[in-house]
């Protein structure tokens, strides 16, 4: 090794195989996110600005002409504000039940703690298709075993005013074992100190919980919101096995539509269009979550 | 009773109306799989089946032909599972080892990603596994999901608590880096290839839209596509889709149900780390 390389790296003792290793790896990375992250999205973006049909064969420049009819597209408009509807009660009811369920589990006066932590999170761990499947046999309005429990008459999927609710049920009994989990985690990992001296103070179990564990949970719960949000705002597997936006177009949420018009109807541009809306949306979402949560920290 | 021994009565009862909720729909479709189609739509409902069969998995495996779409799924979840952890593992080994310029880069464009939902990158996927003829063929699904920015996040962790020193003695014993890592530190990542293996296996088994854009034939179809197109030939035979349903549903019960002290952990860790 001359002494002229040996200055100009920083690590003299760097080996050759250390260099084939890392530009190997780094070169592979980088090609590989390229190829299936960023170019993809500067393909949709440009796309977004086409006719763009792959089954004949068609990419001719339209301009803003698929922005505008997104735009202009009610029902487009609709499925945002359901989606919006749907993620945030879902959300909702995701941190809720998960704080109920978690801090009920952190209770010293809980004696088969992993019993039910390894129960509520049987629901993540299974196949959503499938799971749909089955709460689409529950919800049957001749033999489901949701009418039987509550001893209604409901036709869940095909009345208006039932089917939103009937996706949200099967969303909240599949997620909610995950927040319970991970908002578990987030108890044990705080100092406890804290809770023995409020306990000696004398606050009890609400006072504690509101002034002690939630204020500290926030990364936690901040955690579960954000990436909750992201994967509610595209829910797309219960729509398609429990209802295909219907009934009329009562349950459509945003990825339902986008795919719809891409792969039925094989409208790429238009559905880019569509697609980078949703985007923003996220981003702006999650932008807007850590804002929010940075400023009640000061 | 004191006021503590209430409180504990109170606190059980709510995890156990939640814990029946929970199983119910599991319970349900495992006792429907074992009824007769007369007996489920019957208008006297009753939960256990009066007469227990094995008739409708035997229908799912054969009629349904499911053991073929079971077997597809298992080796695509095995496959990608396999590759993921160890590309995972050495893009992490390498972002977390090795110092050059442009590393914080690389790390952030990766973790950048994450953010992106599927749905603004899937039509231009679509277009490019198209464009270079990999429809309905098994690279479309495994080369766009060789490497994962999850995985590769969670294995740079765990690279972090392995010591350079142990890295440093093994250099001067005259190990090259392929060795070093291979046969150190990819040993000492056990506990993060375990979770990873857990995760990427549920991932790949539930896997839906991709999938189902690629893979045409039917012969290679997976089991989560076969059970929706299932449904829809099948629709009247319930008992035999509940089979099916069940199919799909009881391996990854019972591998979660054998491995759930590590689910949970890594699940727990990956969450208050992130």
């Amino acid at each position: 090794m001359n002494l002229q390389i040996r200055s100009k790296s920083r690590d003299p003792l760097r080996s050759r195989s250390e260099i084939i290793l890392r530009n190997t790896v780094v070169a592979s990375l980088i090609l590989f996110f390229l190829a299936f992250y960023f170019i993809p999205i500067g393909i949709a973006f440009w796309g977004s600005f086409h006719l763009w049909n792959p089954l004949k064969g068609q990419f001719r420049y339209t301009g803003l002409k698929n922005w505008h009819n997104v735009l202009n597209n009610q029902l487009f408009w609709y499925s945002l504000k359901n989606t919006g509807l749907f993620s945030v009660i879902a959300v909702l009811a995701r941190i809720v039940i998960g704080l109920l369920l978690a801090s009920a589990l952190f209770s010293r006066l809980v004696k088969a703690k992993s019993f039910f932590r390894t129960l509520y999170y049987l629901p993540t761990i299974t196949p959503m298709v499938a799971v749909a499947f089955v709460w689409k046999n529950m919800y049957d309005p001749q033999f489901g075993l949701l009418n039987q429990l509550l001893g209604t008459k409901i036709n869940w999927l095909f009345d208006g005013r039932y089917a939103m609710l009937a996706i949200l049920l099967l969303t909240i009994w599949k997620d909610f074992g995950y927040a319970v989990v991970i908002l578990l985690g987030g108890m044990y990992s705080l100092p406890m100190d804290c809770f023995e001296a409020a306990e000696i103070d004398g606050a009890d179990a609400c006072q504690r919980f509101f002034g002690i564990t939630l204020p500290l949970l926030r990364p936690t719960v901040l955690f579960i919101v954000i990436t909750s949000f992201i994967s509610y705002f595209q829910t797309y597997i219960p729509v398609m096995v429990l209802t295909q936006g219907g009934p009329g177009t009562k349950t459509q949420l945003a990825t339902y539509l986008i795919f719809d018009q891409a792969f039925s109807k094989y409208n790429f541009g238009y559905a880019s269009a569509m697609s980078f809306i949703l985007f923003l949306l996220i981003a702006l979402l999650t932008a807007l979550s850590f804002r929010a949560s940075g400023r009640k920290e000061q | 009773m004191s006021k503590e021994q209430w409180k504990s009565i109170g606190l059980n009862a709510v995890l156990l109306v939640f814990s029946a909720v929970t199983i119910l729909p599991f319970l349900w479709m495992l006792a429907s799989s074992f009824k007769t189609n007369a007996e489920i739509s019957a208008l006297a409902q009753r939960f256990l089946p009066r007469n227990p069969t094995w008739q409708n998995y035997e229908n799912a495996l054969n009629k349904m032909s499911f053991l073929r779409y079971f077997v597809n799924s298992l080796s695509y979840a095995l496959v990608i599972s396999l590759i993921t952890i160890y590309t995972s593992a050495i893009a992490g080994f390498v972002l977390c080892k090795y110092r050059f310029r442009g590393r914080e880069l690389v790390f952030g464009m990766i973790l950048s990603t994450m953010m992106v939902p599927g749905v603004v990158t899937i039509i231009p996927r679509y277009s490019m596994m198209q464009a270079l003829g990999w429809l309905n063929q098994f690279q479309a699904l495994i080369v766009p999901s060789l490497f994962t920015s999850f995985g590769i996040f969670m294995m740079r962790q765990s690279c972090a608590a392995v010591p350079d020193e142990v890295l440093e003695a093994a250099r001067i014993d005259g190990a090259n880096e392929f060795y070093i890592f291979h046969r150190i530190v990819f040993p000492m990542l056990r506990n993060a290839v375990a979770s990873m293996a857990i995760f990427q296996f549920l991932w790949a088994w539930e896997d839906y839209l991709w999938p189902y854009l690629m893979i045409r034939s039917e012969s290679k179809q997976l089991l989560s596509i076969a059970l929706n197109m299932f449904s829809g030939r099948f629709s009247t035979d319930y008992a035999g889709l509940f089979a099916a349903t069940s199919i799909a549903i009881i391996p990854v019960v019972l591998c979660y149900l054998v491995f759930q002290k590590r689910f949970i952990e890594g699940i727990a860790s990956s969450a208050v780390k992130g």
